[in-house]
């Protein structure tokens, strides 16, 4: 089974399909290469579900990409045919701590100033709003540009879209070496043949340093477990069907192994949304192990933060709990949106962690781009691999 | 099962708590290509709901099965999620408390 194509994306997660969705709409011949038996496999299938924009600190130089992709979503169902159940609802993000009232003021200007209209409300006027949620609950921030979506619906109808756009996808198939000639690459050998091609995108999630090592790269990414459960249906919120603990911003999402406390050391951050079926969804966990298990502390973990900040879901059944691993660059904590030096025609695109499905479309096109056009619509250099030399 | 509901694949309710018919079913695994019980429970629900498809599990098998010209017994097991009946947030909240 030879062939020949211009670009071989390795994995069919998230980012693999949305980059050879976008390269295939520039008119680029792709396949996509992936070891397990179906499309989003792994961790695209194994999380919130959230296309959050304030996520991170207004600093963090992932912004303006959370803002490109909200508007790549708007769009994107019905550009691809199929409803990837994409809604704006909008996100709180809230603490129980009152110590943190003049942190969240800032964080709430700081977010101002990057022009995301956002709004302080105290805990007073979330409750009037929101009567599930908790006395607890001190201060909070709103913001309504923040979205949601049906993450399997979202990676199975780009696949589809890069399909019906003459994408080829080769599931089951491991990719085993990567030729090379004269520091450019010439083609990727699998178990099941050789596939001619100037250009490899590694997008393979909490695998991709395995790919790297196939060019001799060393590529710094370390696999995150992320542990979420979804309850049973309840009655639809008021207000807001997307809330966050602004720990996750304070704090970051990395564990902290060597702490005390279980939750830093499990790296739980609330993060909860409720789904069109009414379910809640109760994430999530960030934690330095390769399992991709189901383990009760971790449940039992985010089970606590999620009655903390609603208290009415005591009662409430979990139905379902799931894991999976995370690419997380252990350096920088940033996304690697990049060409290489050596060998020329070696692109990457992964590290993104919690923010995969996310920020999918837009790492999608800025990898289309800089592959065909060599120039990106938004700046990339603070994902470019270059930014580890000094730090090997 | 079998071929003979093909007459009724419009009405017929192949999981009862998501309410998702076999012509659902059929028309995803065409539309897709899919080859796994799981992935037809991500895109059409079924199994997703509280019983968490022990009931309707092996129709779908019997029923990806027959589209993909394959015997149920070949296709891929479909994956088993914890809890193995529902569990309330709060006892999930107080085990580790338990445990300690």
């Amino acid at each position: 089974m030879n062939k020949n194509t211009d670009v071989v994306v390795m994995g069919a997660g998230v980012i693999g399909c949305a980059v050879a969705y976008y390269l295939a709409k520039k008119g680029c011949r792709v396949i996509v290469i992936e070891k397990k038996e179906r499309v989003c496999a792994e961790a695209s299938g194994a999380n919130l579900g959230g296309v959050p924009l304030t996520l991170l600190e207004p600093s963090s130089p992932t912004l303006e990409m959370h803002k490109e992709t909200l508007k790549l979503f708007d769009n994107l169902s019905e550009e691809t045919g199929y409803d990837m159940e994409f809604q704006r609802v909008g996100l709180l993000t809230c603490t129980l701590d009152e110590g943190q009232h003049s942190a969240m003021e800032k964080l709430a200007q700081g977010f101002q100033q990057k022009g995301i209209d956002v709004k302080l409300i105290e805990g007073d006027e979330i409750r009037k709003c929101e009567p599930g949620l908790s006395d607890k609950i001190a201060v909070g921030i709103e913001e309504e540009e923040t979205g949601i979506l049906n993450p399997f619906k979202t990676t199975h109808g780009l696949a589809r879209a890069a399909k019906k756009l003459g994408t080829e996808f080769l599931l089951a198939t491991e990719a085993r070496t990567i030729e090379v000639d004269k520091d450019k690459i010439t083609a990727v050998v699998t178990d099941k043949g050789r596939i001619g091609t100037e250009f490899v995108v590694n997008a393979a999630g909490a695998w991709t340093p395995e790919i790297g090592k196939m060019v001799g790269l060393n590529i710094p990414i370390e696999p995150i477990k992320g542990q979420a459960m979804v309850t049973e249906p309840v009655a639809p919120n008021q207000r807001w069907r997307y809330i966050m603990d602004a720990a996750y911003i304070s704090h970051g999402s990395a564990p902290d192994e060597d702490s005390e406390d279980i939750n830093m050391r499990l790296g739980i951050t609330g993060g909860w949304i409720q789904e069109n079926t009414g379910g809640w969804t109760i994430g999530s966990s960030h934690e330095a192990n390769s399992s991709k298990a189901v383990t009760m502390p971790t449940a039992s973990c985010l089970a606590r933060k999620a009655i903390e900040f609603m208290p009415r879901l005591k009662g409430v059944h979990c139905i379902r709990a799931w894991a999976n691993l995370r690419p997380y660059c252990y350096v920088d904590d940033l996304p690697i949106i990049s060409k290489v030096d050596s060998p020329s025609g070696f692109v990457i695109a992964t590290g993104h962690l919690g923010a995969g499905v996310t920020l999918a479309p837009i790492t999608g096109k800025l990898i289309a781009e800089l592959i065909i056009d060599n120039k990106t619509s938004l700046p990339i250099d603070a994902f470019s691999f270059s930014r580890f030399n000094n730090q090997a | 099962m079998g071929n003979k509901t093909e007459k009724n694949e419009k009405n017929n309710i192949i999981c009862r708590c998501e309410e998702i018919t076999e012509q659902e079913i059929r028309d995803a695994i065409r539309e897709f290509d899919l080859k796994t019980v799981d992935d037809v429970k991500r895109l059409t629900r079924a199994g997703m709901g509280l019983c968490q498809g022990r009931t309707c599990a092996r129709l779908t098998a019997r029923i990806l099965a027959e589209e993909t010209k394959r015997k149920a017994s070949e296709l891929y097991p479909p994956s088993r999620r914890p809890p193995t009946r529902p569990v309330e947030i709060e006892s999930l909240a107080r085990a580790e408390e338990i445990e300690n």
